[in-house]
């Protein structure tokens, strides 16, 4: 179906190729994962499948790529959209029109399919991902997973042979993303279409797969890397980097390699060494539960036009003290951090700020002593180079002269000091997330609010973030995190706060809150439940 | 559903009625059917109901009557008199002019309501079909550009919070930048990432051609005619029959050009327009109220239109053929509603 043939490209304007001598076959009807650091040349490689690269990209390309007998570099994109169906990471950036069934049309319309046939393939392309009773919608109203459900539907209703996804789930909460790929696995099941996915989540996808291709990182003096391509278990025990049930597997010498809880419950209910420990339970963090009140919020209450998004919410945080907020979205955890920081104005309720309320301070004063880390970071961006994103926000506290942190420390502390005088637009999404860090924290917050921090971060940059958070912690700063990502909160924690409809419905450890939680609990504390493990480390050490 | 084309027809007889009377029973009359087909018509989710005109209103018509009370210093019943000296506004405050004010700002809300009404309930997509198959690849880029207005708003209001966030505070012009680029930096990148989106979809594969040369030729010359015509009517008044003649030549040159231009973009439709009963229920009542607004129909006292309150205020003249000529704007939500109990 298939065939890189020592394919080798480089961007126009890069010194080094992004995809060096690339081989591989994909067969029809696989459902294959990519998988890969930031920069790997993930996107680079899928978007070669259906002739973006180069044709929309430019850069020089050597070797060959064969899709179902055509060849996507000589024919193009255009010709190559009747094989191959395409998936960006936002939904929302691939719409033409407003509604659902409108925009699954649309390509057909272009292609002049008769009328007749047009209405038969988007019943059927509607059907395939269960969007047929928000046929009539307009796309603003829908959920992200609903959006991004109506792309899937719009490349099948061209009946593809291939379907490239870039990411398709990275900006979705966790229900969306399952939704999603619900809908994925059923297609590949049901219709045999051929899947090549690339993802930086694993757990959640890596069941599914029949194979997984791993694009290391590339060289910096651009020598070859190998890919690694196989079944998922093969591939797993040669990458440094995998999902924690993967971790532990690898750790204990687990063969087969557990994939899902459920396969490693055959593991742990013969193992009598890891029955042995569920005894001792274990205290995460012991110098968490002494703490000076940092920030105090007490009976907060908003809503907007009358529609209540916070009710009663009570939450302290203390010096050096790493809480996490998670919830289903819309629950209320974004208007929480916005009141904190004077960009909404609660109706009711007190915020306080080591002891001084916040009430009535303007938002650009409050954010001196509060860092907010907005969830999309590039609204931040916009100096020539990263260094200046620092003096902006220190010039407009009027602290160039006197900065409270040295820039240059900070920038070394992000690991963005050779990136000084870079673009920051140009960089990658988690290089541009640190960026926008150093930006708000350059002020040296007391206090640090983090909206979604991990959003398209690889699993080496996730674990860099921890350890920054856990330095600020250890000099004295409170910090509020807001994520999905369960298996990050469970690394980073003191503790774990729990909203649903606006109301704060479990505050405790992390042990306490998640592991209870059908939702929300990692992988380790399901198939050890009772035992209060939340992470490899907690199993192994 | 009601057809676009009939909705069109809808709001502009709505804004040929507002701009023909300043009698307030009609303008209520009038301002009182919009918010009832707004009701009936819009999609419920989304629907606002009236609550947007009576914001409206309540800026509108006290500005409107402020405004006309204290520069029109007309009418006979003076409430007070401002000092001459003070320049515009210097006079006498007549109730008269209050009472004008009051009514072009009722004039007003009544439009914004019909072209309220209009935009709720005709979608984008059906407001592009409108743009000739000829100029397909235009339709296209005003449909995005419609969709792209309110994705950038959103993302103007997040750029403006992230800026705040870092302290920044917006005091002079200067101070727009830090906004302006993002947003800016952001438009372009949504654009090129819907670029490269419709590409992967097909777009552009197999009308990728520019328009033959002689349809262009045929367009400038339909085009000559038509501006030609339309000069002569202007300045030559002993040849209006010819130059009437040269605009209608020039129009049909133009039509035919599109459509035989049209016939070559190999292009479906999938939900074509269909003609209804329904639509032509909307059309003919439409008709009627044109027709009762500007034709001197026998039994209809038109004169009832043209009230005025100038020189003294007096209860305005109602003609209740008039009134139930107006009703015929009511019939989209009529025929919602027998839809709906079908």
């Amino acid at each position: 179906m298939i065939h890189f043939n020592h394919l080798t490209y480089t961007y126009p304007g890069s010194p080094r190729p992004v995809l060096a001598d690339v081989t591989l076959d994909i067969a029809e009807g696989e459902f294959v994962l990519l998988a890969g650091p930031s920069g790997a040349g993930k996107s680079t490689l899928l978007r070669c499948l259906n002739g973006l690269v180069p044709h929309f990209t430019g850069g020089t390309l050597s070797g060959s790529v064969t899709v179902a007998g055509h060849d996507p570099v000589a024919e193009g994109p255009q010709v190559l959209s009747r094989v191959v169906g395409f998936i960006f990471q936002d939904p929302e950036a691939q719409f033409v029109v407003d509604r659902v069934e409108d925009e699954v049309a649309f390509a057909l319309e272009n292609a002049a399919i008769p009328p007749a046939e047009m209405r038969a393939r988007i019943e059927q392309a509607l059907d395939l991902v269960d969007l047929v009773p928000l046929r009539d919608r307009p796309l603003d109203t829908l959920s992200g997973g609903e959006k991004q459900r109506v792309a899937i539907a719009a490349a099948l209703a061209l009946r593809p042979r291939l379907l490239v996804l870039d990411e398709p789930t990275s900006q979705l909460d966790p229900q969306s993303a399952e939704e999603v790929l619900a809908a994925l696995v059923r297609l590949n099941r049901d219709l045999g279409l051929t899947m090549v996915l690339a993802e930086h989540r694993l757990e959640r996808i890596l069941p599914h797969v029949h194979r997984l291709i791993y694009l290391p990182a590339p060289q910096i003096d651009g020598g070859m890397v190998e890919v690694l391509s196989g079944p998922p278990r093969q591939v797993l025990h040669q990458m440094d980097l995998t999902p924690p049930l993967v971790t532990l597997g690898k750790a204990l010498g687990w063969e087969p390699l557990p994939l899902t809880v459920e396969e490693a419950r055959h593991f742990t209910d013969r193992k009598s060494q890891i029955a042995n420990r569920k005894s001792s339970s274990i205290i995460r963090n012991p110098q968490s539960t002494i703490h000076n009140p940092l920030l105090a919020v007490r009976s907060l209450h908003f809503s907007y036009d009358g529609e209540p998004a916070l009710r009663d919410v009570t939450l302290t945080i203390g010096e050096g003290e790493l809480v996490v907020l998670m919830g289903r979205n819309g629950s209320g955890k974004t208007t929480l951090l916005k009141c904190i920081v004077g960009l909404l104005c609660p109706q009711q309720g007190e915020i306080r700020l080591a002891g001084e309320p916040l009430a009535g301070r303007e938002t650009a004063d409050v954010c001196q002593n509060i860092g907010y880390l907005p969830q999309e970071p590039d609204a931040l961006l916009f100096a020539d180079t990263v260094a200046e994103e620092l003096q902006v926000t220190l010039r407009n506290h009027g602290l160039v002269d006197h900065p409270p942190l040295d820039p240059t420390v900070l920038l070394e502390r992000l690991g963005l000091s050779d990136l000084a005088t870079s673009y920051p637009r140009d960089l990658s999404v988690g290089q541009r997330q640190r960026v926008a860090l150093g930006a708000v924290t350059v002020t040296r917050p007391r206090l640090l609010l983090f909206d979604e921090p991990t959003r398209g971060m690889d699993y080496v940059a996730k674990r860099d973030l921890v350890h920054l958070l856990r330095e600020w912690q250890a000099e004295g700063a409170g910090i509020l995190l807001v994520t999905h990502d369960v298996e990050w909160a469970a690394q980073a924690a003191d503790r774990v706060v729990m909203l649903r409809q606006g109301q704060a419905v479990a505050d405790g450890s992390p042990s306490d809150v998640l592991a209870g939680s059908p939702l929300f609990a990692p992988q380790i504390a399901r198939l050890f439940p009772g035992t209060g493990w939340l992470t490899v480390e907690d199993v192994v050490s | 559903m009601v057809d676009v084309r009939a909705w069109l027809l809808w709001a502009l007889t709505v804004l040929v009625v507002a701009s023909s009377t300043r009698n307030p029973f009609y303008v209520v009359l009038l301002l009182l059917v919009t918010m009832v087909v707004g009701a009936t018509c819009a999609p419920v989710r989304g629907r606002r109901g009236a609550l947007p005109s009576l914001r409206f209103a309540a800026v509108a018509v006290p500005m409107a009557t402020l405004f006309n009370g204290l520069t029109a210093h007309l009418g006979d019943t003076v409430l007070l008199r401002l000092p001459a000296w003070l320049p515009l506004l210097g006079g006498p405050v007549t109730l008269e002019a209050l009472a004008f004010g009051a009514l072009n700002g009722l004039t007003l809300t009544t439009i914004f309501s019909g072209f309220a009404v209009f935009n709720q309930v005709t979608p984008v997509r059906d407001l592009v079909r409108l743009t000739p198959r000829a100029f397909h690849e235009a339709g296209v880029v005003l449909s995005i550009a419609l969709t792209f207005v309110p994705q950038t708003t959103r993302s103007l209001a997040r750029i403006r919070e992230a800026q705040a966030v870092r302290g920044h505070r917006v005091r002079g012009l200067r101070d727009w930048l830090p906004i302006f680029i993002p947003l800016l930096v952001s438009g372009l990148e949504r654009s090129m990432g819907l670029a490269e989106a419709m590409v992967a979809r097909g777009y552009g594969a197999v009308s990728d051609r520019a328009q033959p040369l002689r349809t262009q030729a045929f367009l400038a010359l339909g085009l000559f005619v038509l501006l030609g015509g339309w000069l002569a009517f202007l300045f030559l008044p002993s040849w209006k029959a010819v130059a009437l003649g040269g605009m209608i030549v020039g129009v049909g040159i133009i039509v035919g050009v599109l459509r035989l231009a049209g016939r070559a973009v190999p292009r479906t439709v999938y939900r074509p327009y269909r003609w209804s009963r329904r639509d032509t229920l909307v059309v003919l009542g439409c008709g009627l109220v044109l027709a009762v607004i500007l034709l001197p129909l026998p039994l209809v006292n038109r004169a009832t239109l043209a009230y005025t309150p100038f020189p003294r205020l007096a209860l305005p003249p109602f003609d209740p053929l008039v009134g139930l000529g107006l009703l015929g704007l009511v019939v989209p939500a009529v025929v919602a509603t027998g839809k709906s109990r079908s």
